[in-house]
């Protein structure tokens, strides 16, 4: 049987290697990454909507939507690795060095996490509204409970979790990767076991960061509002995201001629089965979401959804339905599509753009009720495609330079992945 | 050779690389069907009938307590002002929760192709429409006018002119677990019918024989009936998955939609489902552990199959745990004064013992499961999955009754106290259960066999390729 | 063999021991160019499907359409039944809520994609199918346990019996056998039918006792199973109850209870009496008037009736709070000086909303007897008159010099709709004290109103005022002209109607004659 036709190459075969058309795009990309950055917040400060501070609050907010788009990415993929390890994959070793690979940005994110954790020293409340310090007057919130608020969000508190949040993360990023590259040489059982005995208490650490994360970075700019579901909402995006990355690019190593004939249409069909998948579960839990906010119509709660059901946001809300659902739903439904790479591929590309469009929809609003005009919208799309730029450089420039395989070549569940069929 | 089956019946190691057996033994396809068969065609053990008349005693005695509220009328229940929703509604959200357990391994273990799920989906899936129908029991008695219950189903009446109202979430509960139950049974006949084949193949009396023939309408074996049969089989388990969490995510927002303290929370659709698996599966435990002892299907039902659940507990038990710590988290951040009292006085008000029994029970007591002892010997996993039972029954007690008697009128804040009635119904309901699980056990095929076999032709398959 | 040959040949099959030899085998029939086959196992065989050429099936897109049937019919289901024909508002939410219709289209959806997978995969497979020839062996029973056959169709056109078997021989099948057409009797016991049947007709009898219930009548009165269901035993208001000391099923306040708001004002608010006059001039009946308002929550029938000092108390409270008791229209009893030192001026500011607000209350209350402008001759007096109810007293009207602010107080008013007068009752329960005083100062300026010139008109409104009473001049004049003309004509049709009736009578007459002769 077919199961048994598939024989291991051997583990330095250059087809395991970044290929060098791609590796030689890193320096490209990061320095025009870092340049479309650059620019992106020097239009965004001049051509910014607001007053005062406006602008910038403008600029950072594009900024932290560049950022969470990246990092959900990363942050994704490290939930992917440690979760086929909790359940013992066999399917996935194929891809799982991809995602490996991209989990491993999460260090080199932290750095540009900095300009986010400036902005939230601010007193005038750049970026994190609760910043500043008329915010209770202005709102009209309560003074009782404002003390109570700021006990928490403070940027004192915000800082020190922000850090630990990020050491934690990159530590199992760092821990992982290490472990599964030390394999690639040894071909050590007992890495795998190692690996697969801390994934448990790793995926507790995981889901707490995460959740608190969500609420620190993202649901605290709007900081009267709150939703214990949003943690969860944020992590279904940014595992759908993930699949995503992973499908393109894998999808792109083999176009360059990298693992050829380890991938497989079944790795494939399995990806677009998971994107399938977790595009329903990001559609479960934001309709979820919305619907109890929706339904339970308390002020406190519904000031959220109905800054998104004004001006432009308004048709980006509906927009969400069908193009981050309803439209990938279909397409991704039918078998035939997701035994197809390239158009697991293009889908890929596509969720990957519906899911910069639900973080921009989660974080603008919170500045004002329009997009911010031509330049305003300009320099989002210049700090988000330079912050791509940068990430995708960084990640090339790693890989090329320290020689990273692009499969686990001595993975012990290598084989059984490379004979996997679906059913 | 690297994949041996071991002699003993211990795989609870797996090297990575080598997938440990999960049909042990010297099992071949004859003996899967003799030791399955067999609990059906010998005369039913003292165990059973003694299991029998104690259940269905309870179940009777279910049954006449609710006559007896039929006829009295829903104030022998504890139920009173502001409590409207007592035990029932705690009854109900338990039973559909064990409910889930059945589903779940079916239909989405089947679509993460787990193949341990072959020898426990069968009777998982059976108390999953047991627990449906003890739930579906509840609802129905607590409408007051049972008879006529048939008013929330959209039919063109002649007497009321008017409609059901579907923007009311009890209406979507009525749906829900009634296509819950529809598919539900659908899916565990459908896995049947194959095994209803074998049964009444080896049959040797007539009666008998055409009884499982009804049953099994026909079956033959023929690829392209099994062609179009597992294609059907995955639809149906892709079509329940969504299911499965669809059901308890409404019955969570029978809560969350409204405004009641503690209940309008948006975690609570992923953390009613998350405590629905882990209730199932701990019942699914409960049940399989003394059956596979009873019934000697050891090789079948291994030590693995147990240790997989428990892990799955283990998990399941720790997100309710972050659910509720969250919960709990965002009361204080929100800083909604009711909702900051409602949390508090769960932990601290008058139900305070509940809650801690919940704490106990739901997040404590799983983590035993971190020890590979307590996954792997099985009194020491029925007496967590015990726990786990009774934690989440008292989870939805705290639910309901904690933030019901402290709404926000002060004045009519109460004491909840249950009635005799109460207390039988939750007994009976029980009875019910184990009445129509145990004889399931008698007269079904309580293991996929075709399914097992198919695993174990797998195994076969490795094991003789790997030469 | 002999009896066998008179029969239908279905086929051939082999049986097989392993899996891989039933593939192998599989691939070596396909090979050969057999199409009408197919294998028997216990147990889906991965890989049979190639290996016997089977194709795919159209069972998805049968779930699929099922599915989207079913989604269909729930939103339609939900929007005529929420939107169009029964539209109820619940819990606030719009007729048409398309979030409120999802979950039920969600679990439609499932259900009727469910069926099309489980009913389809039926009907493809042509089950149920309880008579099959190739049960007849008892050897094929295996093939639901352990053992796995390779048939060969007699349909096939490359099937030759003998040839046939010798070929599944050589591909290992142990064990062959040939399907003939199955000669047992195939008519089902009876039993099942008589077990059915009485299943059935058992089954209808309470359906059918129903329907006959539901379109007979009957003189006898209605059985009640849940007596106390059908009949409440809720207490209306003025019943008796058994369970109560004093009988009387309505419950009274508890003493001391304080509605919210009552306090928010002074007394002088409440009553519409300067108390710091009264307290001045007479202050024993202040106390008592203080006293009687702090008891009035506990004056029940049975402490007032024992407590000396309450009933005294009683006296002067009703002397102040209906002076007008003693009025001379009614009693015709000598006019008793109403020495009450009443607030002369409305406490409220008089503002255009309070004004409105006054007359949104007396439009509501008051004007059903004392017609909306005041005349007393409001739709409850018209309908009196109709029916002629004899013991009717015709409201009085708001526009009597003694009702005019110099003699009768703005607090006198008040006091009036508060706790009424004459067979006018009190509004105090139905009207709040903010919005009595609220209708006396629209009362004013009814009055106001009956008495204007145009002088009191402000300057730049004059002009309309002169054109509308222009024209509802000319509008009557034009109407009494209409009057006068239809009045003439009318009388011009009469004496023409008569005229003619004459003649025709005449003429009758000189028919009747004609016939006659």
């Amino acid at each position: 049987m077919s199961e048994h036709t598939h024989k291991t190459k051997p583990a330095d075969d250059p087809s395991f290697r970044l290929p060098a058309s791609l590796g030689n795009l890193a320096i490209p990309l990061a320095i025009g990454g870092a340049v479309l950055l650059v620019v992106g917040v020097l239009i965004g400060l001049m051509a910014g909507p607001g007053e005062g501070i406006g602008p910038q609050r403008f600029t950072m907010s594009a900024y932290l939507v560049a950022f969470t788009y990246c990092f959900s990415i990363s942050l994704g993929c490290l939930f992917f690795v440690l979760i086929q390890h909790l359940c013992r994959a066999g399917w996935s070793v194929v891809v799982r060095r991809v995602a490996e690979i991209l989990m491993l940005a999460i260090p080199a994110l932290a750095i540009l996490f900095l300009p986010i954790l400036f902005a939230s020293w601010s007193s005038q409340g750049v970026l994190y509204a609760w910043g500043y310090e008329g915010y209770a007057e202005s709102h009209g919130v309560p003074g009782e409970i404002w003390t109570e608020k700021v006990r928490y969000l403070s940027s004192d508190w915000f800082t020190v979790r922000s850090i630990v949040y990020l050491v934690l993360l990159s530590g199992l990023a760092v821990y992982y990767f290490k472990l599964s590259r030390r394999q690639d040489e040894t071909g050590e059982v007992t890495l795998t076991e190692r690996m697969q005995a801390r994934s448990g208490p790793a995926v507790m650490v995981f889901s707490l960061v995460t959740t608190f994360a969500a609420f620190d970075w993202l649901m605290s700019l709007a900081p009267m509002w709150f939703s214990t579901m949003f943690g969860v909402y944020i992590f279904a995006g940014s595992i759908l995201a993930a699949h995503c990355a992973i499908a393109m690019v894998t999808y792109l190593l083999q176009a360059k001629g990298a693992i050829r004939e380890e991938v497989t249409v079944e790795h494939y069909h399995d990806l677009g089965k998971f994107m399938f998948g977790f595009v329903t579960f990001w559609t479960y839990i934001s309709f979820s979401q919305f619907l109890l906010i929706w339904y339970g119509n308390i002020p406190e709660e519904t000031h959220w959804f109905y800054t998104r059901l004004q001006g432009p946001w308004e048709s980006i809300s509906y927009g969400l339905i069908f193009f981050h659902w309803l439209f990938p739903f279909l397409g991704l439904l039918s078998r035939h599509v997701r035994r197809r790479p390239t158009l697991v591929f293009a889908w890929a590309i596509y969720l990957l753009l519906m899911h910069f469009i639900d973080i921009y929809w989660i974080v603008m609003p919170e500045v004002g009720p329009s997009l911010g005009g031509a330049g305003g919208v300009l320099a989002t799309l210049l700090l988000t495609s330079g912050m791509i730029g940068l990430y995708a450089g960084g990640i090339l420039w790693y890989t090329r330079v320290n020689q990273v395989r692009v499969l686990a070549v001595r993975d012990p569940r290598l084989p059984e992945s490379l004979a996997f069929e679906n059913i | 050779m690297s994949l041996a089956i071991p002699q003993g019946l211990d795989n609870t190691v797996e090297r990575p690389g080598e997938r440990a057996p999960l049909v042990l033994g010297d099992s071949t396809y004859h003996t899967i069907t003799e030791s399955v068969s067999q609990i059906a065609e010998r005369p039913p053990s003292a165990a059973w009938l003694i299991g029998f008349l104690i259940s269905a005693t309870l179940a009777s005695w279910f049954g006449i307590c609710i006559a007896y509220l039929i006829y009295t009328g829903v104030g022998v229940w504890g139920n009173m002002n502001p409590v409207f929703w007592g035990w029932p509604i705690v009854n109900f959200v338990f039973w559909v929760g064990i409910g889930h357990a059945g589903t779940l391994i079916s239909a989405i273990l089947y679509l993460f192709r787990q193949d341990w799920r072959t020898s426990i989906n069968r009777a998982a899936e059976a108390m999953t429409i047991f627990a449906v129908i003890c739930a579906g029991t509840f609802p129905g008695i607590h409408v007051g006018r049972a008879w006529l219950a048939f008013w929330l189903a959209p039919y063109p009446s002649l007497n009321l002119w008017m409609w059901p109202q579907f923007r009311s979430p009890l209406l979507w509960d009525v749906f829900a677990v009634s296509t819950y139950g529809t598919v539900s049974l659908l899916f565990w006949y459908m896995g049947m019918i194959p095994d209803l084949a074998t049964f009444r193949d080896r049959s040797r009396n007539k009666w008998r024989r055409m009884a499982y023939g009804i049953l099994a309408l026909g079956w033959s074996g023929s690829s392209r009936h099994w062609m179009r049969y597992e294609k059907a089989y995955a639809l149906l388990a892709a079509l329940a998955a969504p299911l499965v969490l669809s059901v308890h995510t409404i019955v969570s927002f029978d809560f969350a939609v409204s405004q009641v303290p503690g209940w309008h929370t948006t975690i609570f659709p992923p953390y009613f489902v998350a405590g629905a698996i882990f209730s199932g599966f701990a019942m699914v435990l409960t049940l399989m552990i003394p059956a596979r002892s009873i019934f000697s299907l050891e090789k079948l039902i291994t030590v693995r199959h147990l240790e997989n659940m428990c892990k799955i507990i283990l998990a399941t038990g720790t997100i309710v745990g972050l659910a509720y710590g969250t919960e709990f988290f965002i009361a204080w951040y929100g800083q909604v004064a009711e909702e900051k009292f409602a949390f508090i006085n769960r932990a601290l008000g008058p139900y305070w013992w509940a809650y801690w029994t919940m704490i106990t029970c739901n997040v404590i007591s799983p983590q035993l499961f971190w020890i590979k002892a307590n996954r792997t010997i099985p009194w020491r996993i029925v007496v967590i999955s015990i726990f786990v039972n009774i934690g989440m029954w008292f989870e939805r007690f705290v639910i309901v009754i904690t933030s019901l008697s402290r709404d926000y009128l002060p004045s009519a804040w109460g004491y909840f106290r249950p009635t005799w009635v109460d207390w039988s119904m939750l007994v009976g309901s029980f009875g019910l259960f184990f009445t129509l699980f145990l004889l399931f056990c008698r007269f079904m095929p309580v293991i996929n066999m075709a399914e097992v076999k198919a695993t174990l032709a797998g195994q076969l398959h490795h094991h003789h390729g790997d030469h | 063999m002999t009896d066998k040959q008179d029969k239908k040949l279905h086929g051939t099959y082999a049986e097989f021991d392993a899996v891989d030899t039933l593939l192998a085998a599989c691939a070596r029939v396909r090979d050969a160019g057999y199409t009408k086959t197919d294998a028997f196992t216990p147990f889906p065989v991965h890989g049979i499907d190639k290996a016997l050429g089977i194709k795919p099936t159209r069972l998805p897109w049968i779930a699929l359409i099922c599915g989207a049937t079913g989604t269909c019919i729930a939103v339609a289901m939900q929007v005529w039944m929420n939107t169009i024909n029964y539209p109820y508002i619940i819990s606030g939410k719009p007729f048409f809520s398309m979030p409120a219709f999802i979950p039920v289209s969600f679990e439609l959806t499932i259900l009727l994609a469910s069926f099309g997978a489980f009913f389809g995969m039926l009907v493809l497979n042509g089950l149920p199918k309880f008579s099959n020839p190739i049960f007849t062996d008892p050897r094929f029973d295996r093939a639901t346990d352990d053992k796995f056959f390779l048939y060969i169709d007699a349909a096939d056109d490359r099937y030759d019996r003998a040839g046939v078997t010798k070929f599944l021989e050589e591909l290992g099948g142990g064990y062959t056998q040939d399907v003939y057409d199955d000669d047992s009797s195939t008519s089902s016991p009876k039993a099942i039918w008589v077990v059915l049947g009485s299943v059935i007709f058992l089954s209808m009898i309470p359906l059918l006792l129903v329907a006959r219930m539901r379109v007979t009548t009957s003189s006898q009165p209605r059985f009640h199973v849940f007596f106390d269901m059908d009949f409440s035993p809720a207490k209306d208001a003025q019943m008796t109850s058994s369970l109560f000391a004093d009988g009387r099923a309505m419950r009274t306040d508890v003493p001391g209870t304080v509605a919210i708001g009552q306090f928010d004002e002074d007394l002088d608010f409440y009553t519409g009496i300067d108390f710091d006059a009264l307290t001045r001039r007479e202050p024993v009946r202040a106390a008592h008037l203080v006293r009687a308002i702090a008891d009035e929550e506990s004056d029940d029938a049975e402490t007032a009736a024992t407590d000396e000092s309450i009933e005294t108390a009683d006296e002067p409270t009703d002397a102040a709070a209906e002076p007008e008791a003693a009025e001379p229209e009614v009693t015709g009893a000598p006019e008793v000086e109403d020495d009450t030192p009443w607030l002369e001026k409305n406490p409220l500011p008089i503002t255009m909303a309070v004004l409105e607000r006054g007359r949104m209350q007396f439009d509501i209350y008051c004007a059903t007897c004392h017609g909306n402008n005041g005349r007393g001759a409001g739709l409850v007096h018209r309908r009196a008159q109709r029916i002629l109810a004899g013991a009717w007293v015709q409201p009085s009207s708001l526009h009597q010099d003694t009702l005019y602010a110099d003699v009768y107080p703005d607090g006198k008013m008040f006091s009036t709709i508060s706790n009424g007068i004459r067979k006018m009752a009190g509004y105090s329960s139905q009207i709040n004290a903010r919005d009595r005083w609220a209708v006396v100062a629209y009362v004013r300026a009814l009055q106001a109103s009956q008495n204007a010139t145009l002088d009191d008109l402000p300057v730049d409104k004059r002009d309309e005022i002169r054109k509308l009473q222009a024209e509802v001049k000319q509008r009557l004049e034009e109407q009494a002209e209409a009057e006068r003309l239809k009045a003439e004509q009318a009388a011009a049709e009469k004496a023409e109607a008569e005229a003619e009736a004459e003649a025709e009578a005449a003429n009758g007459e000189a028919q009747a004659a004609e016939s006659s002769d």
